[in-house]
């Protein structure tokens, strides 16, 4: 917990300070935590889970500068994911949230130590998987499917062509899912 | 929108220019509501003709500094929720408990009264009036509150609204000083309090729909 408020604090920093790859960093981690906190309070609606995430996400860019910096960046987003909630279940014209949701200084701590084990287990699990490609499948994957650069950004980082770097994500994904299959076999 | 693709259009977005601190624009918020319903004041009802000789001043300033008090113990509650994520602590306290005395004070005066004047000083022989017009004195103050406060992105609204209500209500009843012609003490406890306790029960209301963002 100690550690993912650290982190993210770090990053939300530099974003505010123009950092646009932290801040990238810092959007994308949120993210995965954001989603799991969601899709448990809402399990019958994934989609409405993603969409809020897009709109927490939104609202964490569009009011940044509401930060205060002198308290914990989990418990600012932390407060800012339940309102969202809140009002969605407003909008949805629900009475009553049918979860109940925390309220507490601490509760922000649920929503970054369970995600953050999901999260990292996760992490291992593909970065065993994704050993075993070849170096070129590895690094298409990393940086289009796992870190989010766009196709061009990736071929000017590995010095391939678009459609190689297309062409090798595409394998590479294609063999993780077999090996997916085959250790779940 | 895949929210991968979200993720990188926000990124891509500048940072944005440093604002105001968001204390100092609910203060020109504050300020600009007591000037405006201060000329409301002025230009409606008209402000009381003794304000300026030593008989009228001193009840008017009582009034008013009875009237601050209020939003001197609903502000840091009202600054500390208009920023997402952080504990409103002893602030809470402070206003309430300003409430609570504000509540004591009036049942103490009301107690020391001669029985037989009690009615009489507690409604000076007439309706009153400020349960209407400082509520009204406050709309202003709170509509200019709320639209500096829906840029703060508050997250706990009825908290916030009620905050806002008593600051916005506390605000309206300093301009109301200015009028007001009752100076029964017993009086001007019970009902300014009463009045600003109103503006605090409609924001807690209607904060959820005010301060939505």
């Amino acid at each position: 917990m100690v550690d993912v408020e650290a982190e993210l604090k770090a990053l939300f920093l530099r974003g505010l300070a123009g950092d646009a790859g932290a801040h990238r960093l810092f959007l994308a981690q949120v993210s995965r935590h954001l989603r799991a906190w969601y899709r448990g309070r809402l399990r019958h609606a994934p989609d409405d889970a993603e969409d809020l995430v897009q709109e927490t996400l939104i609202a964490l860019h569009t009011r940044r500068d509401a930060y205060d910096p002198s308290y914990p960046v989990t418990a600012w987003i932390y407060a800012i994911a339940r309102y969202r909630l809140i009002d969605h279940w407003r909008r949805h014209k629900r009475r009553g949230p049918p979860v109940a949701i925390e309220d507490a200084p601490e509760s922000a701590d649920g929503m970054f130590t369970r995600a953050e084990d999901e999260a990292s287990d996760a992490k291992r699990d593909v970065a065993r998987l994704l050993a075993r490609l070849p170096q070129k499948q590895r690094d298409a994957i990393r940086l289009v499917k796992l870190e989010g650069v766009s196709v061009r950004d990736a071929a000017a980082q590995t010095g391939l062509s678009e459609s190689d770097v297309k062409v090798s994500a595409h394998r590479g994904l294609k063999s993780l899912m077999r090996m997916v299959a085959e250790e779940g076999a | 929108m895949k929210t991968d693709e979200l993720i990188s259009a926000l990124a891509r977005d500048p940072t944005p220019p440093p604002t105001r601190p968001a204390s100092l624009r609910v203060a020109v918020a504050t300020v600009l509501g007591l000037v405006i319903a201060a000329a409301f004041v002025a230009f409606g009802p008209g402000v009381r003709e003794d304000i300026l000789n030593s008989e009228g001043r001193m009840p008017a300033m009582m009034k008013a500094m009875f009237s601050a008090g209020f939003v001197a113990a609903a502000m840091p509650l009202l600054l500390r929720l208009a920023r997402p994520g952080r504990p409103v602590g002893w602030r809470i306290l402070a206003a309430g408990g300003f409430g609570a005395l504000a509540a004591l004070v009036a049942v103490v005066t009301l107690a020391g009264a001669d029985p037989g004047q009690r009615m009489e000083l507690w409604i000076d022989g007439m309706f009153p009036w400020c349960l209407i017009t400082i509520p009204a004195l406050a709309a202003p103050v709170a509509a200019l509150l709320a639209f500096v406060l829906r840029d703060l992105a508050p997250t706990r609204l009825t908290q916030s609204g009620a905050a806002l209500g008593a600051v916005s209500g506390g605000i309206g009843a300093m301009a109301y000083a200015m009028y007001c012609p009752i100076d029964s003490m017993v009086f001007v406890t019970v009902w300014y309090a009463l009045a600003i306790a109103m503006c605090a029960a409609a924001g807690a209301l209607l904060g959820s729909r005010l301060l939505r963002w």
